[in-house]
């Protein structure tokens, strides 16, 4: 600073020899400068952001620019042994592996993708444990397949947790854990289920994470357009199921009535008996609140439909009265009802809700933990 | 006219100065935390035997093994290098049994093996536990009184080190044990410029169980399958309940900037898995706490998940033989906020190097206070780190009859007999 | 000393050399034009001018630093006041209120801190479980600290950070996935092997209920295979539309071979149908002289990925453990203890080591539980049960399937000579004269790799073509739930149940 001042002291002498538009030539450069570097100040903000700092190469950054990864040095020594090295050999190990593309979103112009949020719940006994592993081996095969982002929550019981773990480890699918340890013993396998639902979407409520989400049954088969299907899915969306039984003469699908995309009612049909149930909406007794709330008992299975997580903890969003959202624990049911309400944001897929995607199948048990069939699917 | 021009020059003279001076100052700091020079392979490989030579004082069992008789939680703390250390160097080749031929001499006090019936290690009696040492080995040895502490070496293994108390106000407001005020110490604390970090002291990790970690070893090939991991608390309710004191807020800001991001595996649960999810996961976040390090630094090395330190100002383990700068990832306090721009926005390649840095084995040794000792530990890096001290400067050695150490100062209730 | 010292500033880049050069700089640039003066005369008039022009460059340079320094300032302060304006599009409920520049002091024993702290609150934004929903952005940060002794770390209470705008950036997520699987792949080529071999998987398949289930599971299992694959499908009863177009939708390398035969009733029968299914694709192999690892696939296994990365050891003929998932049959089933349930462990077939890890023999499936509740056709409501040795258990290197190949062991037979007088080819054991050479794989026998289940509906049972249901139903009755019965509620579905029989009514359809 004092040196400036002295600087300045000495001006004068050489600024009458020079006369006074030199003056105005260097103030002019000099503010011309000025405006270049305020300009240069704006462009680099988001390189700024990671910055290498390869031989203390630092940079004109302000104090508060040394965010970032700042200071890894990229290039470095050679000295420290790098474990197994990679020859180009397995280069060609080609076949790629999970080959997920991550790179079409520009191609399809429809903006980022949606999150997936599958959760897949799982039961205690003996033989459902046993058949676990390769059931979430296969599911996890199909989730690799379908294009990122998808997280996967797998609730279990807490102590079969560790042994699954090392398989969904081994997938590589971005999974969630969840040890379920619930405060009361279950008497049906429904009802354990539906306890774990609730956990999973306690999770994906505590932490808002925003995206479509579906339970997938791990003994349910899904088609992996299917996923790509439900990413489109504003609010709630639901399509037709297959369910099948070993060693039975039946196949049943069950799923919603479409027409362009709308759901207009629900059906169920069974291919081997011949019959078919179904339902329409009455257009009159939709109108009307009274009727709508006398039909609310009714639930519609977890695995015929996905719905947007968000109406979890922001139902306003979805034009619901802030006073209803689940004080309760009971969220899955919740979102049941929503689903069946709401019909005018129920999305049918895939638009003409005919092509099965998803199957179920029950393979019959000698181990009831009541006297109904207790596989998981409970519709018969 | 060329008056006001000139004023003009000078005030933009002026004002360049002063941003020139403060822009030398950050520059300055930011080239603190490189690594001192060589190759971290090297260097990590260093042996010490036969480069130094170590007295271990004969303490009474009271100082270190009744204590821990008393209490055998203390074995299994993030604390526990004190106790392992001495254990080390009773069997180590560095030992000597001659005073006299002796480089470093070594107090074994297990000045945090106190605990709370909760397992907390709270150091309220630590000051008075290593004066009441201090003063034995002056009275017995004739080392002390030659350099009053100078060739004498400390585990101190608590959150701020020497301080000896577990709020950071409150350890700063007391400052180093005054007895220690010369000695050399080995500590987990590391802030730079704090009251409660002498010059010179060795930064080491804390201790994380050895071969608990080995038994959750996966194999390598295993996927790595979360971007960001982290469990343990963002906000301390208890201690703080206020907020934005714990972590200097940056636990919370990771909670609540990045609880709603997929990509951000968070959690205060600990799940059996732990071990295991580290690795695999790409980035571990290892914030600071009440103190800036955690055990998360170590497990993270060992667990080969680059370290995202969230720390300002930090002093690593070994930061003179660990390139912490190309294993991990440092972003300041204020940008957590922008954690997931800034990791998304490093090179895969800078990320494929880190962890094929990570990957190397000496790296995670140096981590690490296996039992028995292994070549390269941690073990050895501290004998590393009090041989590079050697030969002692001029100053260490007290002329007859000078009295550096003030024995009365400090809080009177430090001054009590323990 | 000025002179070497110009140059240098109109060079720099980095920031400390800079700055200090420009320090020093600016203070020879003084004295330098004192001296000049003090000399007067224009004898050293053109040295002057060139210090002049100098002297000016200079202070361009300077100009250029300030005005950049300035607009990060700027560029600082405006970003914050955006960051507001998302934060208000959030939530129409947010008031935004700028609160107060404050200027904090805080004192430590060591440091002196002046920190300059623009707060603003955006009410509504953050949740509610955080109390201190605030936000304190940093403005001028460590602007004022001086001295080298300090840090500017600050003890006391620190502001909660919290972005206003909105998370996770779908940019950054994708970004994020990207260095995921770039990481994954790195680690296969770690740890993977060198110089994978080409796989080539047999499935026999045949068109009925439970094929497309299976064969999707399948195929999503095949498509997660790091290596070279391709998938020979042998199809009974010639093929079909609805199997080659789920094959093509696959996007593997796949071979699809129609047999001639149709799959019989019977499970006996049908072993031996599939088997010979089998002994068609390895002949395709031989003539076609594939070179790779043959693994045999049933439709309805289920296999790990690391089965994939063990075949890949194979030097001809190898086996790996099958775990077999055999349901226990209808509820009228053998009986066993719920506690026998619990303990049972999976049953197993495969290879079993001596010490030495060599072949001794092989665990083998242990049917006794099952006796006489065995399904005699597939599809019974009853376990079907693996015979003896399934082929799934195996897998062989191509090469001792060719007519000729180097190095091919005498202990293995030839193609031709196997099968030819139509005697049954029970397992992969007869294409080999001496089954002790066969390679126990997967730790020796100790890690199952794959799993065999067959889940099949009765064989008469109808369901869709192609899984398209055709024509559209067409509405009947105006109601608004679903027609099945609830299943989540216990009592709400007893009620509903005898409701629901009022209301509904049943449409028989002769389709």
């Amino acid at each position: 600073m004092g040196t400036g001042a002295a600087a300045a002291a000495e001006r004068p002498k050489q600024a009458q020899r020079r006369g006074g538009h030199l003056w105005k030539r260097a103030l002019l450069h000099f503010s011309l400068c000025f405006v270049m570097g305020f300009f240069t100040g704006f462009a680099p903000s988001s390189s700024s952001s990671w910055r290498s700092s390869a031989g203390g190469g630092g940079g004109l950054h302000p104090h508060g620019d040394q965010l970032a990864a700042s200071r890894v040095a990229v290039n470095s020594d050679q000295h420290l042994r790098l474990p197994p090295p990679s020859p180009e050999g397995s280069a060609a190990a080609g076949g790629g592996g999970a080959t997920v593309d991550l790179d079409d979103d520009e191609e399809e112009g429809r903006g980022p993708r949606r999150m997936l949020i599958v959760v897949t719940t799982t039961r205690g006994g003996g033989e459902e444990r046993r058949r676990r592993r390769p059931e979430l081996l296969r599911l996890a095969h199909t989730l690799r397949l379908v294009r990122p982002p998808v997280v996967w929550v797998v609730v279990e019981p807490a102590a079969d947790a560790p042994a699954t773990a090392e398989v969904l480890r081994g997938t590589g699918v971005m999974y969630r854990h969840l040890a379920f340890r619930p405060e009361e013993n279950f008497t049906t396998a429904a009802a354990e289920a539906h306890a774990q639902r609730n956990a999973a979407l306690a999770h994906v409520e505590k932490h808002r994470l925003s995206g479509v989400l579906h339970f997938a049954d791990a003994a349910g088969v899904y088609d992996a357009r299917f996923f790509d299907e439900i990413r489109q899915i504003e609010a709630f969306g639901t399509w037709p199921v297959a369910t099948m039984s070993a060693g039975e003469k039946k196949v049943v699908v069950e799923g919603p009535l479409c027409s362009a995309s709308k759901v207009v009612g629900w059906f169920s049909r069974n291919f081997n008996d011949g019959t078919t149930r179904t339902v329409t909406y009455n257009t009159e007794a939709d109108l009307n609140p009274a009727g709508a709330a006398g039909t609310r008992a009714h639930t519609i299975d977890v695995s015929g439909f996905a719905f947007n997580s968000s109406i979890l903890w922001d139902p306003e969003r979805w034009g619901r009265p802030t006073s209803l959202p689940d004080t309760s624990q009971d969220s899955i049911k919740f979102v049941q009802e929503v689903v069946l309400e709401d019909r005018n944001k129920l999305k049918g897929i895939p638009s003409d809700c005919s092509q099965i995607m998803v199957w179920q199948y029950t393979v019959p048990s000698p181990i009831p933990l009541k006297k109904s069939p207790p596989k998981t699917h409970h519709r018969r | 006219m060329a008056r006001w021009g000139l004023a003009a020059i000078a005030v933009l003279v002026a004002a360049a100065a002063l941003f020139v001076a403060a822009e030398a100052q950050a520059a300055q700091q930011g080239h603190q935390t490189e690594r001192i020079s060589g190759s971290a392979g090297d260097v990590l490989d260093d042996n010490p035997v036969g480069r130094l030579k170590v007295y271990i004082y004969d303490l009474p069992g009271k100082y270190n093994k009744k204590l821990l008789k008393k209490d055998p939680r203390c074995l299994n703390h993030m604390f526990a290098a004190e106790i392992f250390m001495h254990r080390f160097l009773l069997s180590s080749a560095v030992r000597t049994f001659n005073p006299e031929e002796a480089d470093w001499f070594y107090t074994p006090v297990y000045a945090t093996c106190d605990l709370t019936p909760s397992g907390l290690p709270l150091p309220f009696k630590s000051p008075r536990m290593v004066r009441s040492a201090i003063q034995l080995i002056a009275e017995k040895w004739p080392y002390w009184n030659r350099s009053e502490g100078a060739d004498h070496f400390f585990v101190a293994p608590h959150d701020f080190g020497a301080c000896f108390h577990y709020q950071e106000e409150k350890a700063i407001g007391r400052g180093i044990l005054p007895l220690l005020q010369r000695a050399t110490l080995v500590q987990t604390f590391g802030q730079k410029n704090h009251v409660c970090l002498k010059d010179g002291s060795i930064t080491i990790p804390p201790y994380a169980p050895p071969q608990k970690m080995q038994n959750h070893l996966i194999p390598g090939d295993t996927p790595r399958s979360i971007f960001v991991y982290f469990r343990g608390l963002f906000y301390d309710t208890s201690n703080d309940p206020e907020g934005g004191y714990y972590a200097r807020g940056a636990r919370a800001s990771v909670w609540e900037n990045f609880k709603n991001n997929p990509l951000f595996d968070i959690s205060t649960d600990h799940p059996p898995t732990y071990y295991e999810d580290m690795q695999r996961s790409v980035f571990c976040l290892c914030p600071l706490g009440w103190a800036p390090w955690s055990p998360r630094l170590v497990e993270a090395v060992v667990f080969g998940c680059i370290p995202v330190i969230i720390a300002d100002d930090i002093v690593l383990p070994f930061a003179d033989a660990i390139p912490w700068e190309d294993i991990g990832v440092f972003v300041s306090e204020d940008d957590v906020p922008k954690l997931d721009s800034i990791l998304t926005s490093i090179p895969t390649d800078v990320i494929l190097r880190k962890q094929r840095l990570l990957a190397n084995p000496s790296m995670k040794q140096a981590m690490l206070f296996p039992q028995p000792a292994e070549a390269g530990d941690a073990f050895h890096q501290i004998l590393n780190g009090l041989a590079r001290k050697l030969p002692h400067g001029e100053n260490v050695f007290l002329k007859p009859g000078q009295k550096v150490l003030n024995w009365t100062a400090g809080p009177v209730g430090d001054l009590k007999p323990w | 000393m000025m002179k070497s010292l110009l140059p240098q500033s109109q060079l720099r880049r980095s920031a400390a050399a800079a700055s200090a050069a420009a320090a020093r700089s600016s203070g020879g640039g003084a004295e330098g034009a004192a001296s000049d003066g003090g000399a007067g005369a224009g004898a050293r008039a053109a040295s002057s001018s060139t210090f002049w022009f100098l002297l000016h460059a200079l202070c361009c340079f300077i100009s250029l630093f300030l005005g950049f320094r300035f607009s990060r300032l700027l560029f600082f302060l405006l970003f914050s006041s955006s960051a507001l304006y998302a934060a208000s599009n959030n939530k129409s409920a947010a008031v935004l209120r700028a609160i107060t520049t404050t200027t904090t002091t805080t004192t430590t024993t060591t440091t002196t801190t002046n920190t300059f702290t623009l707060s603003f609150a955006a009410a509504g934004n953050p949740p509610p479980s955080n109390p201190d929903n605030y936000t304190a952005l940093d403005a001028a940060g460590d602007a004022a600290t001086s001295g080298s002794t300090q840090s500017h770390v600050v003890v006391g209470r620190h502001g909660i950070r919290i972005r206003p705008w909105p998370h996770p950036d779908p940019v950054e997520v994708m970004r994020a996935h990207r260095i995921m699987e770039r990481v994954q792949e790195e680690q296969r080529r770690w740890y993977g092997i060198r110089e994978p071999r080409q796989v080539l998987v047999v499935t026999p398949t045949y068109s009925r209920a439970f094929q497309a289930l299976h064969l999707t599971g399948l195929l999503h299992s095949l498509r997660n295979v790091p290596y070279p694959l391709t998938w020979l499908v042998v199809e009974a009863g010639g093929t079909t539309n609805g199997t080659a177009s789920l094959l093509a939708r696959s996007g593997l390398t796949f071979v699809h071979i129609p047999f001639p035969d149709r799959m019989p009733l019977e499970w006996a029968d049908r072993h031996a149908t599939e088997n010979s299914m089998r002994l068609h694709a390895l002949r395709v192999i031989r003539e076609r002289k594939m070179d790779g690892v043959v693994v045999f696939a049933d439709d309805s296994n289920v296999h790990s990925m690391e089965l994939f990365d063990e075949v890949q050891k194979v030097q001809w003929m190898a086996a790996v453990s099958v775990g077999i998932l055999a349901h226990t049959g209808t509820a009228e089933q053998p009986r066993l203890s719920e506690e026998d349930k619990q303990n049972m462990p999976l049953p197993v077939q495969g290879p079993a080591c001596n010490s030495s890890g060599h072949l001794a023999g092989w665990h083998t499936f242990n049917s006794l539980p099952f006796s006489g509740k065995t399904a005699t056709v597939v599809g019974e409501a009853a376990p079907v049960l693996p015979r003896g040795l399934e082929w799934a258990g195996f897998v062989l290197n191509s090469r001792m399937l060719w007519k000729e190949a180097e190095g091919k062991p005498d202990w293995v037979k030839d193609l031709d000579a196997v099968g030819e007088n139509g005697e049954e080819i029970e397992n992969p054991l007869t294409l080999l004269n001496d089954p002790s050479f066969v390679e126990p794989l997967g730790n020796c026998g100790k890690k199952i790799l794959l799993w065999w289940l067959r889940v099949e509906a009765r064989a008469d049972s109808k369901f869709p073509q192609g899984w398209v249901i055709d024509p559209p139903l067409e509405v009947v009755i105006p109601a608004k739930r679903t027609p099945w019965p609830e299943t989540t509620t216990e009592l709400s579905s007893e009620l509903s149940g005898a409701k629901q029989e009022q209301e509904d009514r049943r449409l028989t359809r002769t389709s």
